[in-house]
């Protein structure tokens, strides 16, 4: 390990390490616009520079110089200074004064960098600027490329992490323009990462152009609920209202990047709320208050014919609540996979992502069956485009879908698990890190049982490496698993047992047709499916709306905090269900919310504890299992998957734009 | 107003009392655009200011009082607006009296009164019905 001296202190910095990872080690700050940790480094801003002995007598880009025992780097010299000074001077000859007018101003690199390490003034002030015409990047990115900075960043990003080549740069030198390929929009699912990757304002966030400035947003950490990824968010809010959310830095789950769905689904929040009860009467809804809803769902008396049936978006204490008050009644009637999938749960670590997000990154066989990976969890298809370029090979068993990295279709049947083509099975038994991700689609035509035997068969468990995942859909499946909120024969189980009362908790994909005559009283805070086909609709709080659990696919426990009150008569789910004992005239055992998460932890331990949930060891397979059958993927819409996507007016333009841009572009020939 | 009118209430014009005192010890010394009448004292004793009043035509509300004769009635000047001020240009507006609890008030956006319509702002949303 090389040892570096920076501004006379000494330290050991790792092998590989460069001159800026360096200083950063030290604890000096280095000003940069173009290097970034999670991308290749371009070298091309220049704001970096530092003195570095031994060397020519001229100040060196950090990011690009690799740290080498015994050098003297000093960041605090005249020469640094001037240097720097000097930077950002070219820099402002051409970018706009703009930032009254910016939506990057407050949390602008280059706004605060030219405060700290600017020249205060400018000799280039009779200079022209340039300008640069606007670019089309769809209806999520703004652009004003006339204060494009040009570092790359988002060339890069769209290069390296998301693997589609849709930015780029066109000419040379001061005539540099970034640029769509074609000026076609940018239409990958982690397109908007570039916004934050953006120094400048130059890409700005279209749907929230002008909206709020950043100093006057609350800030609330939270877990995006769009997908069973997890992803740590930040939601920013102004007064009742979401304004944006921005994703968190968690290398185990998201690193720092967000799907998006999950960004740019919060303007749904705002749209197709239920903020009153609603009765249905003589077959219409008529709006009510909460008492004539308990007295009516009291008057059904249940006993204990009462079923719940969970949503895809709703938190572990939601569900935790119902279960307590379905226990009191004496039922155990829960179910969560609303599309009527009963795949076997007695052991949970056979539902989980086992590798971990992180770990999938280091598979050096990876076989998918039945996911379209980049719509079911854009950010584990980012994490399987970083293994395959650490030279690991992919299979997919399921329909085509455009993957960003080289990989082999096996046919649309799941039958090929049983019969592999010899040289996937080759690539199996030479792999030291093999590895399978299952998708729902996989799991609705029964492939557990055969990927189990595969597993055992390939050895996917080995000391330190466990290669057997599965990819759910939902943020509320693994809490609703760990819960019980499962039956052996699915929905099926639950319409067979003939309940009087249905509680369904943001459930919107339940076929309720096979519930008629049943009092379906839905929980909810959207209307959607479930509350148009409701009987007594209780207005009930969103994710952002409310205190947390959510595991996700990995199984790791994430707790997620209230960003704003649920609108009009809307109440957080468990005092609904709460009050429902009550009406239902039974105990649940907690008054409040910390005695509701106290009653839950002590169920289930495993919920108590942020981090990975210890699922216990992966089930023997069984060599004879067999499944066949085409596969067909769930989502046929990535933007419009759950119903706070359906209700956003972004999402619906993105579908309509991005997916179905061509037929509209068709309609208008 | 009638006779009875004018003995019994104060609010509308001067009272009887006013009236008969502003005859007796004043002179008038001009009206305003709304009909108001200024007066001031005919006698002043040495060393006090000299006394000046207003007699309203119709409601008895300071606010009717334009700037001009409030500034006489204050001492402001010497004399009668109409001696020192320039003539009014032809783009000032007349002067109203304040509107508070009128009709004519000032309603802001989204009152009622104004139709109950205002810009969009952080925390709207829209609620869901049966139909939609
Ligand atoms: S648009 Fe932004 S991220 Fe892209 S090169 Fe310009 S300044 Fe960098
Ligand atoms: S950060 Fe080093 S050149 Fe841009």
């Amino acid at each position: 390990m090389p040892k570096v001296t920076v501004d006379g202190q000494e330290i050991e910095v790792p092998a590989g390490a460069t001159v800026l990872q360096a200083c950063e080690l030290a604890g000096k700050e280095i000003p940069r616009f173009c290097y970034h940790e999670r991308l290749s480094i371009a070298g091309n801003c220049r704001m970096c520079l530092v003195e570095v002995k031994p060397g020519p007598p001229k100040p060196q880009a950090s990011c690009a110089l690799p740290a080498a025992d015994g050098q003297e780097i000093r960041t605090d010299t005249p020469m640094v200074k001037t240097a720097r000074e000097g930077v950002m001077e070219f820099l402002l000859i051409n970018h706009p004064l703009d930032c009254p007018i910016c939506d990057q101003g407050g949390e602008c690199d280059l706004q605060d960098q030219s405060v700290a390490y600017g020249r205060g003034g400018s000799r280039y002030g009779r200079e022209n600027k340039r300008a640069v015409t606007e670019k089309n990047m769809g209806p999520l990115i703004k652009t004003i490329m006339t204060r494009c900075i040009h570092c790359t960043r988002c060339v890069r990003f769209s290069e390296e992490i998301a693997g589609v080549d849709e930015i780029g740069a066109l000419y040379r030198g001061e005539d540099m323009q970034i640029t769509t390929y074609l000026e076609r929009a940018a239409t990958h699912e982690l397109s908007a990462n570039v916004i934050d990757l953006c120094p400048v304002g130059a890409l700005t966030s279209r749907p929230y152009a002008f909206e709020a400035r950043p100093w006057e947003l609350k800030k609330t950490l939270s877990i995006d609920v769009s997908d069973a990824v997890g992803a740590n968010i930040r939601l920013d809010s102004r007064g009742r209202e979401v304004m944006r959310a921005l994703p968190r830095i968690n290398d185990d789950v998201n690193e720092e990047w967000l799907s998006d769905k999950g960004r740019y689904m919060v303007d749904g929040l705002t749209r197709r709320r239920l903020d009153k009860v609603w009765i249905r009467k003589s077959g219409k809804l008529a709006e009510a208050s909460w008492d004539q809803a308990f007295k009516a769902i009291a008057a059904a008396k249940p006993g204990k014919n009462i079923a719940a049936i969970a949503g895809d978006l709703v938190d572990c204490e939601t569900m935790f609540a119902a279960k307590a008050l379905l226990g009191a009644m004496g039922s155990t009637l829960l179910e969560g996979r609303q599309t009527g999938m009963d795949y076997d749960v007695s052991n949970m670590a056979a539902v989980a992502f086992n590798s971990t997000f992180a770990g999938i990154e280091t598979a050096d066989a990876i076989l998918i069956v039945g996911s379209h990976v980049r719509w079911e969890a854009a950010l584990v298809n980012a994490r399987l485009r970083k293994a395959v370029k650490h030279g690991a090979k992919v299979f997919v068993v399921g329909p085509e879908w455009e993957t960003t990295y080289p990989a082999t279709f096996l046919g649309e049947d799941v039958g090929v698990l049983g019969k592999l083509p010899k040289d996937v099975s080759d690539a199996f038994k030479g792999a030291e890190r093999p590895a399978i991700i299952l998708g729902g689609a996989a799991l609705a035509k029964g492939a557990l049982a055969p990927a189990l035997a595969f597993a055992d068969k390939f050895g996917l468990v080995n000391d330190g490496w466990n290669g057997f995942n599965v990819l759910h859909m939902a943020a509320s499946r693994m809490g609703g698993l760990m819960l019980g909120y499962a039956q052996a024969g699915g929905i099926a189980d639950i319409a067979a047992a003939k309940p009087k009362v249905l509680l369904s908790l943001g459930a919107d994909e339940v076929d309720y047709s096979a519930f008629d005559g049943v009092l379906k009283v839905y929980i909810g805070h959207h209307g959607d499916k479930g509350a148009h086909a409701a009987d007594i609709i209780l207005p009930a709080a969103s994710y952002a709306e409310k205190d947390g659990t959510y595991v996700n696919t990995e199984g790791r426990v994430q707790y997620a905090e209230k960003a704003v009150f649920a609108p009009g008569d809307a109440r957080e789910d468990w005092t609904i269900l709460r009050a429902l004992a009550d009406a239902l005239g039974v105990s649940v055992g907690f008054d409040s919310f910390a005695d509701l998460q106290g009653a839950m932890f002590a169920a289930v331990p495993a919920l108590g504890e942020e981090g990975l949930a210890d699922l216990g060891a992966l089930p023997k397979g069984d060599a004879k299992a067999k499944a066949d059958g085409v596969i067909t993927y769930p989502i046929k819409d990535f933007y419009l998957t759950n119903p706070i996507a359906r209700a956003s007016a972004v999402m619906q333009q993105c579908s309509a734009e991005l997916l179905h841009g061509d037929d509209l572009a068709e309609a208008a020939e | 107003m009638s006779v009875l009118g004018k003995i019994f209430t104060w609010w509308d014009g001067a009272t009887i009392g006013t009236l008969l005192n502003s005859w007796r010890t004043g002179e008038q010394v001009g009206t305003d655009a709304q009909g108001n009448r200024y007066f001031r004292a005919r006698k002043t004793p040495a060393g006090t200011n000299e006394r000046r009043w207003v007699l309203y035509a119709g409601a008895n509300d300071a606010s009717r009082v334009p700037p001009e004769w409030h500034g006489w009635l204050h001492g402001h000047f010497v004399d009668v607006p109409e001696s020192l001020l320039p003539p009014a240009k032809i783009w000032e507006v007349e002067y109203t009296p304040n509107a508070t609890g009128t009709l004519g008030a000032y309603r802001p956006q989204g009152a009622l009164e104004r139709g109950g319509r205002r810009a969009g702002a952080s925390g709207d949303y829209e609620s869901w019905t049966p139909d939609s």
